[in-house]
């Protein structure tokens, strides 16, 4: 009879598939068709048949629904009812309240990781809730631009205004074009201040497409015609101290005056257009303003924007109208061409990185950035929970084997535990948020747009932040969850886990892991400060001392030297045209060979200038006192004949080279300094002399009191230059600020430190309190055995100073090779990290590691032993 | 929402119906086989039946097991109150079309 079943395989295959689905019925009928078919079809076929029967079967939807329906017991109907859910957060706040110090570990790291995810929530939330108010920012368009100069193509915010005309003339679809220039800037004239103001030049069509809100007067038509301005409500407060001035002449000092047509409220912080004025773009000169098939207003368009308000329908064909005017505008053998994109309004802020932007600006991969630091600090801390819940699974392993005994099923167990990891979270959260408004402050001070960016608390963000905590729970409760929901409950129920091997695998990965991240904090911290302090103390090779720049304005040199002169503090004024060591400007100068041009850095100064910055010369002289009209002479640095080819400096005297068609002759030669910020490499660069470039004054003083000085100085500058404002910074305070970057990047990367390292160290404090809890009666035997308690701390904390060496050794070679490029990046002059830098960072890793170790493991084993073994 | 019946669906209910107390997987795939002149999967037969029970026209219990089903039991069908409704509905419908439509649709010419 054998020789007649049905064929084992598919038969096996069949009761796998179902597994605990009721399908008695189905195997019997199966069965039965196969007698049938063996005694009417043979047993070939009717083996055939049968797999065919149990393949239709597995796919069936019979077979579907009953799996489905055994997953739960007859008595559960539905997979989550109320009560157990209601259930579910009972065991899960008993559980917290009964494992305290368990518990409070975890809140405080997720609370540490969560906070800087909400940082991170608040400001995307904002930032991308720019431009929301304008009613119809569905169909506004952004006209941007690639611009292609020989062979470099970038990507502009502006676009020529004369596309704007051009699609004025030659297309239908569009509803209306804004033109904008922001250009507009000029003092208005008031009796005892002038205000300097900023604004757009703007087609009175911005005030239909856009949605500001106008306080006073003539709405839409109030930029119709030339010379109307409308102010924001704070400039006209500031202006007349009233916002009841429509009609009122506002005088500018170069531009005239101009009538005020409307007042409006002051922008939205969240609006990627800023202005504090608003001028009629027919005030404009016609030569920027019109199309007079002036080629020039196509290639440079600096500071000026074009918007459209476009149908939906109409998209596509303005596209292709854009793109043929893009042909026919730059012919192909051209220098400089460009072709046009539209911007949605909404995907400005954030969007593409683009020069020449109108207001603030933030890039898409700055978010991207701070993405990624989010990870590095919220992972390590959803790692800790993890670590530490899997550790315990022992002690929970009981519980579950008794819920999977009565019935419980795998999903139902797995839901229960990521419900008591979210109830964990959501308590993390209001730690986080007290973390997040700690915190704000400082972030928000150290962001470059920080005026326009509101991190206040709104509903929306609340509801956001909820979100976070749910995925943080998911992220941080999946895997114990899931391996809570696989135990075998028999093997649970007898306190055998079999994954323990591969698990403490995980867990030991993990914490490398962690104290790999937070050493390469470390040493990050102890390097950037050693560089901060290694760019303050450089030797630019100049005097930076004691010397007080001052602005010179509209001043007369002349006037301002002998009146300055004559004070007492004053030993020497030297004129110049820029601040030396900080962004001097360069020009374009031919090669010996006359092909190619090389940029040049230069600065204008008078004949007291060099001797006053202690300027070392190498040969020849300084600039002869007073010289010619015409300017005759440079002074060079080493570097300008070194790139020239000269190899004594005194061979470099006396020769000519032509720059901006003049001759001129190089009197002398200076030893190399750093003209520009440590930032940059020395390269050539000389002086020069035309007394017209100078903007600054440069006096070498010796002050005794400070303050009274100033105030001196400032008693004589408003006789000169009556209300101009008076400006005077010392030399080395400007070049203090101009380093002032290093003080924002050490702040952040000391947070993100601190942050990582208390990570991880809460992470680390948790296992080693769940081993020595656990190893309580080992310890007690081994005292009354008469081990000593330092050999037992030893013992216990072995384990854990291993991990913490192999991270160390793991992130030595990592940090210095990333903090290498990252430095350099920013600076040309940089130390590169020795050995007494990872040096310190390791004692800095090794107090707070074992520290936190020998903490705990000291406390177990100095306890009383009687009281250990008395425990159970 | 009302319900229909798709053609096969009806075929199955009206051959668990005719069976009576033998209605069960073999017997109805059996009947549908030899009066339709048509294989269909056993597949096929038991989601309709799955879904037909579903839309509450079926109902079924375990029972009777045989030698030649290896000791399993049998799961018996039988047409609900619902199932009946249902059925005679459709009917009427048909009968309804038939008795408009009898001379178009007569084979006789």
């Amino acid at each position: 009879m054998k020789h007649l079943s049905p064929p084992k395989f598919a038969r096996r295959l069949f009761d796998w598939y179902c597994g605990f689905a009721s399908v008695e019925d189905l195997q019997g009928d199966l069965e039965e068709w196969f007698y049938i078919n063996v005694k009417s079809k043979g047993l070939r076929k009717a083996q055939l048949i049968y797999w065919r029967q149990v393949l239709a079967l597995i796919f069936s939807y019979a077979v579907k629904k009953r799996k489905r329906d055994s997953n739960f017991g007859s008595l559960s109907s539905h997979p989550l009812s109320f009560s157990m859910i209601e259930n579910y957060f009972k065991v899960a706040y008993r559980n917290i309240i009964r494992h305290k110090y368990f518990s409070v570990v975890n809140v405080v790291g997720l609370s540490i990781g969560m906070s800087v995810g909400l940082l991170f929530i608040a400001m995307f939330s904002n930032v991308s809730s720019y431009d929301n108010f304008h009613v119809n920012k569905e169909n506004i368009y952004r006209i941007i631009s690639h611009k292609t100069e020989g062979i470099e193509t970038y990507s502009y915010a502006s676009s020529p205004t004369a596309l704007a005309d051009k699609i004025e003339s030659d297309y239908r679809g569009v509803e209306s074009v804004v033109r904008i220039n922001s250009s507009f800037s000029d003092e208005a004239v008031l009796e005892k201040d002038n205000i300097p103001l900023e604004g757009y030049y703007a087609d009175d069509s911005f005030l239909s497409v856009f949605t500001f809100e106008m306080i006073e007067g003539a709405g839409r038509s109030a930029l119709s015609k030339p010379n109307s301005i409308i102010l924001t409500e704070t400039i006209a407060n500031n202006l007349f101290a009233s916002t009841d001035v429509v009609g009122k002449l506002v005088e500018f000092k170069t531009l005239g005056s101009f009538q005020v047509t409307g007042v409006m409220k002051d922008n939205p912080k969240n609006s990627h257009l800023e202005f504090q004025v608003l001028v009629s773009y027919s005030t404009l000169p016609s030569s920027i303003r019109e199309n007079g098939g002036n080629p020039e207003l196509w290639s440079e368009y600096r500071n000026q924007y074009v918007y459209v308000l476009i149908p939906d329908n109409q998209l596509q064909s303005f596209e292709k109208f854009l793109e043929e005017v893009s042909k026919k505008k730059y012919p192909t053998p051209q220098n400089i061409s460009a072709t046009f994109e539209l911007e949605h309004l909404p995907g400005i802020t954030p969007g593409q990185d683009l020069r020449n932007s109108i207001g603030p600006q933030w890039e898409l991969s700055g978010f991207i950035m701070f993405t990624a630091i989010v990870l590095l600090i919220l992972l390590p801390a959803c790692f800790n929970y993890t670590n530490i819940s899997i550790a315990r699974a022992l002690k929970r392993s009981k519980e579950i084997g008794l819920r999977k005994t009565i019935g419980g099923q795998k999903n139902q167990i797995f839901f229960q535990f990521l419900i008591e990891t979210i109830v964990l979270t959501f308590v993390a959260l209001l730690g986080a948020l007290l973390l997040f408004f700690l915190m704000r402050d400082g972030f928000h001070s150290i962001l470059a747009e920080s005026s326009k960016l509101d991190l206040s608390l709104t509903p929306q963000m609340a509801g956001l932040f909820m979100l976070f905590a749910l995925f943080t729970g998911l992220m941080a409760g999946g895997i114990p969850a899931a391996y809570f929901s696989r135990l075998n409950p028999i093997q649970a129920l007898r306190n055998q886990s079999t994954r323990a091997f591969s698990v403490t695998r995980l867990r030991k990965g993990l914490t490398v892991f962690q104290f790999f991240l937070s050493f390469c904090f470390i040493i990050a911290l102890v390097g950037f400060a050693r560089q901060y302090r290694y760019s303050l103390n450089y030797d630019l090779g100049f005097q930076q001392e004691n010397i007080l720049d001052i602005q010179l304005k509209s001043v007369n040199k002349e006037t301002f030297k002998s009146e300055f002169s004559r004070l007492a503090p004053v030993h020497s004024i030297s004129m110049s045209s820029g601040i030396l060591g900080i962004n001097p400007s360069s020009t374009w100068m031919q090669t010996s060979n006359n092909k190619d041009s090389v940029e040049v850095f230069q600065l204008f100064v008078d004949e007291a200038f060099i001797p006053a910055f202690k300027l070392e010369l190498l040969a020849g002289k300084n600039f002869p006192v007073e010289t010619s009209q015409h300017e005759q002479y440079i002074i060079v640095n080493e570097e300008f004949i070194k790139e020239r080819k000269i190899q004594n400096p005194l061979d470099a005297l006396g020769k000519t080279f032509r720059i901006d068609d003049k001759d001129l002759e190089i009197i002398g030669v200076l030893k190399n300094f750093h003209f520009v910020s440590l930032q940059l490499p020395i390269k050539s660069f000389f002086f020069r002399t035309d007394p017209s470039q100078f903007t600054h004054a440069n006096l070498a003083v010796s002050f005794q009191d400070t303050h009274s000085a100033l105030t001196e100085m400032e008693n004589i500058w408003k006789k000169l230059a009556g209300n101009l404002k008076f400006e005077a910074h010392f030399f080395d305070d400007e070049i203090e600020e101009a380093y002032s970057f290093y003080d924002a990047l050490l702040k952040v990367f000391g947070i993100l430190g601190l942050l990582a390292i208390s990570i991880s160290l809460l992470g680390i404090l948790g296992m080693v309190v769940y081993t020595s809890e656990n190893k309580i009666k080992e310890v007690g035997i081994r005292k009354v055995m008469g081990a000593s308690t330092l050999s037992i701390t030893v013992l216990l904390s072995k384990d854990y100073l291993k991990l913490i060496s192999i991270a160390a050794v793991l992130s030595i070679p990592v940090t210095v090779f990333l903090f290498d490029i990252f430095v350099s990046a920013i600076q040309h002059y940089h130390i590169t990290l020795s050995v007494w830098d990872i040096l310190i960072s390791l004692l800095i890793l090794i107090i707070l590691g074992i520290g936190t170790i020998t903490s705990q493991t000291l406390k177990t084993a100095s306890a009383n032993p009687t009281e250990a073994l008395k425990y159970e | 929402m009302k319900t229909y019946l798709g053609e096969f669906e009806e075929l199955v209910l009206l051959t668990i119906a005719m069976l009576g107390d033998d209605a069960y997987g073999v017997s109805i795939q059996n009947d549908i086989q030899e009066r339709c002149k048509r294989s269909i999967s056993i597949g096929a037969l038991h989601s309709t039946i799955t879904r037909l029970e579903e839309k509450g026209f079926l109902k079924s219990w375990l029972g009777g097991a045989t030698q030649e089903r290896g000791g399993r039991s049998k799961r018996y069908f039988e047409v609900t109150q619902a199932g009946k409704i249902i059925l005679n509905e459709t009917k009427a419908l048909r009968d309804n079309l038939w008795s408009l439509s009898k001379s178009t649709l007569s084979l006789q010419k």
